[in-house]
């Protein structure tokens, strides 16, 4: 066999591992998806929300915070140099919070100004908010029952779009629900890998045992989840809860969002690569899917970038003899397709991979498929994730040389 | 309860190599299947080329009808013409099941028979139909020559539409290390592929227009 059709075949046969593992942990599971631990230990929490110009949001931030079911010891805004009103408007709400505190700061990065508001927290645990995100009522109550087991050092929750109007907000919609779906099956094999910035939930101590977050790493939230990995702590995640965030809505940064967060990646298969088959999950499942994802995306857009090369000049060598000697250009001859069993697999796998959304969505209760049409998924499968390994391409750019930006 | 979940990977394993080799048999099925139908269609066009050269060989003994052989000829250069573009699909098709390269080198050995076949009866009948005969790259064509090859079968697909019954196009694969071919690619000498032999005199390999070719046929 050549080439090309055996590494298909095992793309292929990559697909419909995960598909596999997915759907046997779903149906598993399916009982306790939507499942919290009850509230054991009343534990202290204090959040942390590091804002850097985040005026249109930050309030609403603080409100969301504060309407939590589940009482919160303190609430500490980082505004790290902020150009904007952002810390006017929380020195505002100060007057109305009493447990709301303001750190005004030099501009030295989310992970430089979480780790000064670490030092600050007195709570047990201590909760991550992104500026632009709101969690919802009962995130810290639904999250909360996870730490009465000892070796467990951060719990998550959903993370959902707030704009979801446009297009390209739709589009990451579906992602952000099979991202989150994913990511609780993934907690069943102690395989998360990230527990996003919008909403974790940290024990402090075990933010003290890693050294807080890494000011190196583009996404200190994957870097964070990583080193308690490697420390053996587990992550936890729970579909009865969410937090919205705001999405990029157009696709410039939606490109430089993805772009950080594949540096982030890089980075921290970069710094935990001597974990290769060691520290459990960390080793055995973690960093090899991260290496793998990279590797079959590197390889597949160099097959794609080969063949639509190799198409354009043949195509263009032919037109030239068929123009100059004046023959036609498409014959009855090219309509006659004749499908390989690789197509035809290809083809069931995108469907099994489309349906599989279609189940995460329904599981997910999302109403996307109601209010839109079934274009958007196959918009999503085909052209969505099809950039995807582009994006690696000017992150393995940015990061070997350094040059990657958070914003 | 985590740790007993760990087995989930396996169990997934498991599923895939059963649905992956279930995939795979599937594939050869739908690939032995073409295979079997070029398989018929080689059995039959070697029958009606054993009734040709029987017709050819009985003609150098008794007086037939060399309109009638020169007509069942065509016929059957136009039919392997027309299985020769389904079995170039069907090739280009196939991953798994390499017996359609056999049955290629089969077909091209059919068709030179043919050809010789045609050559006499041409010449026996003293008959002034054209034999058409196109040699191309089989194994690995570089970019240039697999555009050059689609722009040829194109334009032979175009003469014989516009010349019909005046022309016998044969298309072979001239790389396949067939001895016979190599032994009429040495006598033509032919070393530059793709090419159109006309009347076993003419080679093209390069068109200007396609009065270039045209005017050999007229």
């Amino acid at each position: 066999m050549e080439t090309l059709p055996i590494i298909y075949l095992g793309y292929m046969f990559i697909s419909i591992y995960f598909l596999s593992l997915f759907l046997l942990l779903y149906v598993k599971n399916r009982k306790e998806l939507f499942g919290a631990p009850k509230i054991g230990k009343r534990y202290s929490i204090s959040v942390l929300v590091p804002a850097y110009n985040e005026e249109g949001t930050i309030e609403n931030t603080i409100k969301a915070i504060f309407s939590s079911e589940y009482p919160i010891k303190e609430l500490i805004v980082l505004n790290d140099g902020s150009k904007d009103n952002t810390g006017r408007i929380v020195e505002r709400l100060l007057k109305k919070y009493s447990n709301l505190k303001l750190i005004n700061k030099e501009n030295s990065g989310k992970a430089d100004s979480l780790n000064q508001g670490i030092k600050l927290a007195g709570g047990d645990l201590v909760a991550v908010v992104d500026a632009d995100s709101y969690p919802a009522k009962d995130s810290f109550s639904k999250l909360i029952g996870f730490f009465d087991k000892e070796d467990v050092g951060v719990a998550t929750c959903s993370i959902i779009p707030r704009n979801k109007n446009k297009f390209i907000e739709r589009l990451q919609l579906i992602e952000y629900n099979v991202i989150a779906f994913t990511r609780k099956l993934l907690g069943y094999v102690d395989a998360i890998y990230v527990t996003p910035g919008p909403l974790a939930l940290y024990r402090k101590n075990a933010l003290e045992k890693i050294g807080g977050f890494s000011t190196k790493n583009m996404t200190e939230d994957i870097e964070a989840t990583w080193h308690l990995a490697y420390e053996g702590y587990k992550r936890k995640m729970c579909l009865a809860t969410y937090a919205t965030t705001t999405v990029p809505n157009k696709f410039k940064p939606w490109y430089k969002q993805r772009r950080r967060w594949n540096i982030g990646g890089l980075q921290c298969i970069s710094q935990y690569k001597g974990c290769f088959l060691k520290k459990g999950m960390l080793g055995f499942f973690i960093l090899p899917f991260f290496v793998l994802q990279l590797f079959l995306g590197l390889l597949g857009l160099s097959i794609f970038i080969y063949l639509i090369t190799t198409r354009i000049i043949s195509n263009y060598i032919f037109a030239n003899y068929s123009i100059y000697v004046g023959t036609p250009l498409i014959t009855m001859n090219d309509f006659y397709i004749t499908p390989s069993f690789l197509n035809y697999l290809g083809v069931i796998l995108l469907l099994t991979g489309v349906v599989f959304t279609i189940l995460v969505l329904g599981v997910m209760k999302e109403k996307i498929l109601r209010k839109q049409n079934i274009f958007n998924l196959f918009f999503y499968f085909i052209f969505y994730l099809s950039i995807y390994p582009f994006i690696m391409i000017t992150a393995i750019y940015h990061f070997f040389k350094g040059t990657g930006t958070w914003r | 309860m985590v740790k007993s979940q760990k087995w989930f990977f396996l169990y997934a394993l498991v599923i895939t190599l059963v649905i992956f080799n279930f995939g795979i048999f599937m594939g050869c099925m739908l690939e032995q299947s073409r295979v079997d139908k070029i398989n018929i269609w080689y059995l039959e066009a070697e029958l009606e080329l054993l009734d040709q050269r029987i017709q050819k060989d009985a003609f150098e003994i008794i007086d037939l009808n060399c309109t009638a052989m020169i007509e069942e000829n065509i016929k059957f250069a136009d039919k392997i013409f027309e299985e020769a573009l389904v079995i170039q699909k069907y090739e280009d098709a196939n991953r798994i099941n390499q017996e359609i390269i056999f049955q290629h080198k089969r077909y091209d050995l059919l068709r030179t028979l043919f050809w010789i076949n045609s050559m006499r009866i041409k010449e026996k009948c003293n008959s002034d139909y054209h034999n058409v005969v196109y040699f191309y790259q089989y194994n690995n064509p570089s970019i240039e020559q697999k555009s050059k090859q689609k722009f040829f079968s194109n334009l032979l697909c175009e003469i014989k539409q516009e010349k019909g019954n005046k022309i016998m196009l044969i298309p072979m694969a001239a790389d396949n290390n067939v001895s016979s071919i190599n032994l009429l690619l040495d006598k033509y000498g032919i070393s530059e592929l793709p090419v159109i032999l006309i009347d076993e005199k003419i080679k093209i390999t390069e068109l200007d227009s396609m009065e270039d070719v045209m005017r050999h046929l007229n």
